[in-house]
């Protein structure tokens, strides 16, 4: 049972105040999702895939507006054909109101999709390549470590479980919200919790616990709640493509709200994001790598929010096999390019060549290496072991086309803690 | 056979690397096209990067791909949307029948007219725009100038394609002839009276392509009806520009009734002089601007009872507005609809056969569309508190083509005599000094980030950049 | 409405081929030099069922047997230099078209009927002027209308002097039409009668005899019952002895022309007929001779039907007939050559050498007498020069004959290239209707173009150098070609099939006009709009009420 989906939606609707009537989503929608009268132009919430496949061909901008809406309350077409103005973002205590419940509330915000980290694996901390800093940046914050080990796991209480990718396409992914209510367990964007699923294995020895990158950011997934999230892809084959099914994996993906999880951690205290103003944050990962970028994309979206808080450039390199198995494609699509520069690479697409991140760094070697000119610049990489020489290659080969000396640079970079690597 | 290289420089989904007949006739039509820009393009705009939206296929994906471009290297392409290779044609005679892939003989003369009349307003667009860059209100404003322009060349492009690939010699011929055509020259002009007018200030421009640009996309929704398949697919590919061209009408129009508003309220005064003085257009200025290109616009759609616009229907070649949506016979033999007309002094309708009367049938669905944009102006100065509204004069106002050209009609549609007119002209369309006092207004700003005085700055920018974004850099 | 000829109202389809042991109207005898046709048509022998050739009057199937009978002649009786045309009958000669025959046809069906007979009068005047033939009109009886107007095609008109044969064109006081078939015409331009006198004739329906049809030109010469035979036997003497003719030639036979004729397409040996329904158009193609070609007058009499260039002649006219009587919605032919053209230059090439010769003579008039028939065929004509095909000297004609002529171009590939090539048999052999080469009435006999066309006679023009010399309209190359054609060809579809033929009889007649262009043009005309008036052919028409006992109620007011 998707939960959240049955108590809410993100609903599409079209800003009448800046449409221009033009016609051009309504020509554009594969599905017949839009239609209009003398006024407006309006979505159908019951026929919008969404596809996004109007958003590029709005000439106005005015396509790209959503509200987080009960299920039971969207705004039919006849409501949105009166519109003059878009009506405002229904508060936390509205969604309340109207029965949505509290875990559902404030996880469907805009974010960079978030995947679990690998499932067979054990608990320990991840390797780090010979390139990988083992410090973390001078203005990280502070991470705790290990406060709650196996022998003395805590509890979190499940509050919100849901899938983020689109149902039929190979990978399915899962949004998972835990409280810790009153236990303090202090996370940072890039540290990674870990789980352990209940009962034994064959042998009759209890499950080891798995661990996953936490994929919200340090005041919580929703602001000021002691929760964190996790993105969990549901496991149905090992490396070498046996079928397999993952144990951790399907029993996190198969949590219901109220179900209570043993849980450990926090893990990791160099894998960190730089809190320093104007400083920039390239992020590169592929499909289950992207729970850290994630994290600190959402913690500098709320900080750019707060308006006080000068950020540098954010730059995001992102593979994954088709735009389908992306998760929350569509926030991540109306992230403002001011504030984050993506750059998607999708290496099974119909019809269209290969494209893997590296390929895509390459293609923005310029912009790359105007970045590892600066000092405030920290690289993470987080993703499949097999992307971690491309990416390196394509980095230093940015740097040397910019003019750069790659074996000073990797050197400082490593030794100022700016260059990360998790890769498995 | 030639040194293009086709696939790279000139996006296409029309198999042009292994089309014959499309190389040879680009070969020689491409450097002339260029040779166009080069002369009546942009003015002083060839080494500007500027900010563009670029088409590389006709997916959504595909076809919005933004960069800095400079506009002589814009990779104008040539594109038609996906096709459907069941469509039957579906009004007139031939309705029923498998939509035409190819010309037929019997339509060749009137199709091609047809295209010609559409692919002649595109350059003279461009040509009546060239000096605007000089004057541009901000960066953000020059590049939707561009992006208006280049767009207009690749429509131009598009009709071309119909020309080279459909209509042998006679189409390599026109569309040569589409190059030598110029706007306002009185030896030489373009075909359609007001691709010959000025645009002579920002103001004219943004009346432009929110009205005339309009024209284009009621004409190419007209045609996109087309029982021939290959008009009717180009022409829904342009409609998704075309959107932008009358985005930067609305929004720029709109931008100009905020700023005044704005100082309306700040002043505390509506006295045109006041806020003249304050350097920003009055709302009675800006209605005679509306009003003058309005009526120019509807003259576009031609005579209000045409015999060409029967033909055209009737063997399939253009069909009407949302054809596919009406739940008529799509026939229409036998239907009536009104036409105004001066009789005893008034205005009186007339019945008239319908077929005859779908010029007019397109002029009042785009007169219906055109207003739903006024209304939402006048949300803007009804926002500020203000109580001028802004109308769309009557349509028999002010027209030079059909039963009402020539006929002396106030905006609100009173017949007025020859003295009343000449009386109040001057309060009904712009006037020397209204035109002279716009043009005082117009000057450079391009400072990303800043605007002119007279205009306010949008609510968003181009493709989510922010509305300081640097859209042109200057060479 | 167009009509389709597998519709089961249509009427069975027309065979313009016959041969003597056929005839059931003419009686052809052939003694020296004089050969006698006599009518003596069959009252039952309609080509149609609905009315009764009473009082030798004709229809369509009566005109293909004399038609046919003139071909025997020229060809299997060499020794023939005078025909006397006359009646088997007593005491009528002939009454002319057969009313009924008229009023119970179309419109098409009676302007093809009139096209055919016009043809095949004036061709009696065109072998009497190249061969020397002379044809006497034995005017034995009554003989009124159309039966006037064959007369009127022979070089004499003897009328039997009985106090009550007379000649009479009534058409006009009794039908309420023209005597169509060149009367009117002949009586002013050839036998130049007065136009006063011509005024009365003409409304006259008794019409005029003995001495007052001599004084008025009528006729040639009057003679009483008995002295008939004689004086009509001593003219033709005369008229024969002006005859270059063998008397000991062997004749040449024309056997039947042999073809296939399927749903979509006529096959002959040297002429193929394709038609597209759809399309309302037919690809008519000629080939050039194939093999070794006799080229010296022993071989050419030994081939003699099967020569190359009469064989196609009799083929390419035999199709011609066939399309205009059968396909009338079929509007636009599209003419092909397939060959090589090296192959008809020589056949020209024999043909000129052997010009003098009576064999090679009537081949060359054959030719003439088809080609013309094109130009005077009310179907749009578009010649197709491509590759593999043989404009050449007499083929060259069809494209000089056609309305529009488009010429394959390929310049980058001068060996796939077609060519159109002149020889000296375009600049006179083969004159149309109105006496001039097709080529001299294409440069209206502007000696510049002509000169520069003669220049190259021989030689293979491309399509640029044919489009230079004026002798193609349009030479697209291989990119544009096949849609510029698709396009020219369906654009001309859906135009009026009315106002083509009348235009393209103006604009392929410019210039100035002869007796045969003026039956073809002005009379013709005139006669298809009177044919189409109420006063004609309404409900209270003329044609229609006439031997009904009913008066005609015409609408008096003049137009």
């Amino acid at each position: 049972m998707d939960i959240a989906a049955a108590t809410t939606i993100r609903q599409h609707l079209i800003d009448p105040e800046i449409c221009i009537r033009c016609n051009t989503c309504e020509a554009t929608c594969p599905v017949g999702a839009i239609t209009h009268d003398e006024r407006n132009y309006v979505v159908r919430a019951d026929v919008c895939k969404p596809c996004n496949a109007c958003i590029a061909p709005c000439p106005t901008g005015a396509i790209d507006n959503w509200r987080v809406v009960p299920s039971a309350r969207v705004y039919s077409i006849e409501e949105q054909l009166g519109w003059d103005v878009l009506p405002a973002e229904l508060t936390h205590d509205e969604l309340a109101a109207a029965g949505v419940p509290e875990a559902v509330i404030g996880v469907v915000a805009p974010a960079v999709a978030v995947v679990a980290t690998a499932d067979p694996g054990e608990p320990v901390p991840l390797d780090a390549a010979h390139y990988s800093s083992l410090l973390p940046p001078w203005s990280a914050a502070h991470a705790y470590a290990n406060l709650y080990g196996p022998k003395a796991p805590t509890v979190a209480t499940v509050t919100g479980n849901f899938r983020v990718t689109e149902a039929g396409f190979a990978n399915e992914t899962h949004h998972v919200v835990l409280d810790f209510g009153a236990m303090p367990f202090p996370v940072l964007e890039g540290q990674s919790i870990g789980i352990v699923p209940p009962g034994a294995d064959a042998s009759g020895r209890p499950h080891r616990a798995r661990q996953y990158s936490v994929a919200s950011p340090r005041n919580g997934e929703r602001p000021g709640y002691n929760n964190v999230s996790l993105t969990v892809k549901r496991v149905t084959a090992d490396h070498q493509g046996r079928a397999v099914k993952g144990v951790c994996s399907n029993y996190v993906c198969d949590l219901k709200v109220g179900d209570k999880v043993q849980v450990i951690g926090p893990f990791g205290t160099s894998f960190l994001m730089p809190n320093h103003p104007r400083s920039n944050i390239v992020m590169i990962c592929t499909g289950t790598g992207s729970a850290p970028m994630r994290a600190m994309t959402e913690w500098r979206r709320r900080l750019r929010q707060g308006g006080k808080f000068e950020g540098g450039k954010l730059m995001l390199f992102f593979g994954a096999r088709t735009r389908e198995e992306l998760p929350y494609f569509g926030p991540l699509m109306s992230l403002p390019k001011d504030f984050i520069d993506i750059n998607l690479a999708f290496s099974r697409t119909a019809g269209q060549p290969k494209r893997h991140v590296q390929d895509l760094m390459r293609e923005r070697a310029a912009d790359l290496a105007g970045l590892l000119q600066q000092s405030d610049t920290y690289v993470y990489v987080c993703g499949l072991r097999a992307m971690e020489e491309g990416v390196l290659l394509a980095l230093r080969d940015a740097a040397v086309a910019g003019g750069l000396s790659w074996d000073a640079l990797a050197d400082a970079m490593r030794r100022e803690g700016r260059l990360h690597l998790e890769t498995y | 056979m030639s040194t293009i290289d086709y696939s790279e420089k000139i996006p296409n989904n029309v198999n042009l690397s292994q089309d014959r007949t499309l190389q040879r006739a680009l070969e020689h039509w491409q450097p002339n096209y260029l040779a166009w820009w080069q002369d009546m393009g942009p003015e002083g705009s060839r080494d500007f990067d500027v900010y563009l939206r670029t088409a590389v296929s006709v997916d959504p994906s595909g076809w919005a791909q933004f960069g800095y471009v400079k506009m002589p290297d814009y990779r104008w392409g040539i594109f038609l949307n996906p096709g459907d290779a069941e469509r039957k044609i579906h009004f007139g005679d031939h309705l029923g029948e498998p939509a035409w892939q190819d010309v037929p003989g019997e339509h060749r003369a009137n199709l091609r007219r047809i295209i010609v009349t559409q692919g002649d307003t595109e350059p003279a667009s461009v040509e009546q725009q060239r000096h605007l860059g000089l004057t541009a209100p901000s960066q953000y404003d020059l590049r939707n100038l561009f992006q208006v322009n280049v767009e207009e060349g690749r429509h131009l492009w598009a009709m071309v394609y119909l020309l080279h690939r459909f209509f042998g010699r006679d189409g390599r011929e026109e569309a040569e002839a589409l190059l030598e055509r110029r706007s306002g020259d009185r030896d030489n002009p373009r075909i359609l009276g007001a691709f010959n007018e000025k645009t002579p200030d920002w103001l004219a421009f943004f009346m432009f392509t929110y009205f005339t640009d309009r024209d284009g996309k009621f004409q190419l929704c007209a045609l996109a009806e087309s029982g021939f398949d290959p008009l009717a697919r180009t022409t829904k590919f342009m409609l998704t520009e075309e959107a932008h061209h009358m985005f930067v009408g609305e929004s720029g129009v709109s931008r100009v009734i905020q700023r005044t508003c704005d100082a309306m309220r700040e002043l505390g005064t509506d006295d045109p002089a006041k806020l003249r003085a304050a350097g920003v257009i009055d709302l009675p200025t800006i209605q005679r601007y509306l009003n003058f290109h309005f009526s120019v616009t509807i003259d576009l759609f031609g005579a209000d009872q045409s015999s060409n616009a029967a033909i055209f229907y009737s063997s399939g070649l253009k069909g009407r507005y949302e054809e596919g949506k009406r739940a008529d016979d799509h026939r229409l033999k036998g239907d009536h609809y009104r036409v105004l007309e001066v009789h005893d002094g008034r205005l009186a309708e007339k019945e008239v056969p319908m077929l005859n009367a779908l010029n007019e049938v397109l002029r009042d669905d785009y007169i219906k569309d055109s207003v739903g944009g006024v209304n939402r102006w006048n949300k803007v100065i009804e926002k500020a508190g203000l109580p001028f509204r802004l109308a769309v004069p009557h349509k028999a106002f002010h027209r030079r083509i059909g039963a009402l050209a020539g006929a002396r009609i106030a905006p609100d549609g009173r017949v007025v005599s020859e003295a009343e007119w000449n009386a109040k002209v001057g309060e009904w369309l712009p006037t020397e000094a209204d035109r002279a006092f716009v043009a005082s207004l117009m000057g450079r700003v391009v400072e990303p980030g800043k605007f002119a005085n007279w205009i306010a700055p949008p609510v968003v920018g181009i493709n989510k950049q922010p509305v300081d974004f640097e859209y042109v850099r200057f060479g | 409405m167009s009509a389709d000829p597998n519709s089961p109202e249509s009427p069975p389809r027309v065979d313009f081929r016959t041969d003597p042991s056929r005839y059931r109207h003419w009686k052809l005898n052939v003694e020296g030099p004089v050969a006698r046709l006599a009518l003596d048509v069959a009252e039952d022998g309609g080509l149609r069922p609905g009315y009764k050739l009473k009082l030798n009057s004709y229809d369509l199937g009566v005109d293909i047997e004399l038609a046919d009978a003139l071909n025997r002649i020229r060809f299997e009786h060499p020794q023939v230099r005078a025909v006397v045309v006359t009646s088997a009958r007593e005491r009528v000669f002939c009454s002319g078209a057969n009313i009924f025959m008229l009023g119970l046809s179309s419109h098409a069906w009676k302007v093809n009927f009139c096209k055919f007979t016009n043809e095949t009068r004036n061709g009696m005047e065109d072998t009497s002027r190249h061969s020397g033939i002379g044809f006497v009109a034995a005017v034995n009886g009554s003989c009124a209308g159309g039966g006037y107007e064959l007369a009127l095609a022979c070089d004499d008109i003897v009328l039997v002097d009985d106090r009550s044969s007379s000649v009479s064109l009534p058409e006009v006081p009794l039908l309420g039409v023209l005597p169509g078939t060149g009367g009117l015409t002949r009586v002013t331009d050839k036998r130049k009668v007065r136009h006063d006198h011509a005024d009365i004739f003409c409304t006259t329906t008794e019409g005029v005899r003995g001495r007052r049809a001599l004084e008025w030109r009528l006729v040639d010469a009057i003679a009483k019952p008995a002295d008939f035979d004689r004086v009509v036997r001593e003219r033709a003497d005369v008229l024969a002895a002006r005859c270059d003719r063998p008397a000991d030639a062997k004749g040449v036979a024309l056997p039947r022309i042999e073809r296939t004729i399927g749903a979509d397409r006529i096959a002959y040996a040297h002429v193929g007929v394709d038609i597209d329904r759809a399309k309302r158009t037919a690809t008519i193609t000629v080939r050039a001779p194939r093999g070794p070609q006799p080229a010296d007058l022993p071989a050419i009499e030994a081939a003699g039907a099967a020569w190359w260039p009469l064989a196609m002649a009799r083929e390419l006219d035999d199709a011609i007939l066939e399309m205009r009587a059968n396909e009338p919605a079929i509007g636009t032919w599209l003419l092909k050559t397939e060959g090589d053209a090296a192959a008809v230059l020589a056949a020209d090439e024999a043909m000129r050498r052997h010009a003098g010769h009576w064999f090679v003579r009537e081949v060359v008039g054959f030719l003439r007498r088809t080609l013309a028939r094109l130009d005077v065929s009310s179907r749009t004509l578009f010649a197709l020069v491509e590759p593999g095909s043989c404009f050449a000297g007499t083929l060259a004609e069809l494209a000089l004959a056609a309305d529009r002529t488009y010429m394959l171009a390929l310049p980058d590939e001068p060996e796939r290239a077609p060519a159109l090539a002149l020889s000296a048999a375009n600049f006179g052999t083969y004159p149309m209707a109105n006496g001039k080469a097709r080529l001299a009435q294409r440069f209206y006999d502007e000696a510049e173009p002509l000169a520069a066309a003669r220049a190259v006679i021989g030689q293979p023009l491309s399509g640029t150098d044919a489009l230079a010399l004026g002798l193609v309209t349009a030479a697209p190359d291989d990119i544009d070609w096949a849609d510029e054609i698709r396009i020219a060809v369906e654009e001309r579809a859906s135009l009026s099939p009315d106002a083509l033929t009348g235009m393209e009889a103006n604009l392929r007649f410019g210039g100035a006009e002869t007796m045969d262009t003026r039956i073809f043009g002005r009379l013709t005309a005139w006669q298809n709009w009177i044919f189409q008036r109420p006063n004609a052919v309404g409900d209270k028409g003329a044609l229609k009420v006439y031997g009904t006992g009913e008066k005609a109620g015409f609408d008096f007011n003049r137009v």
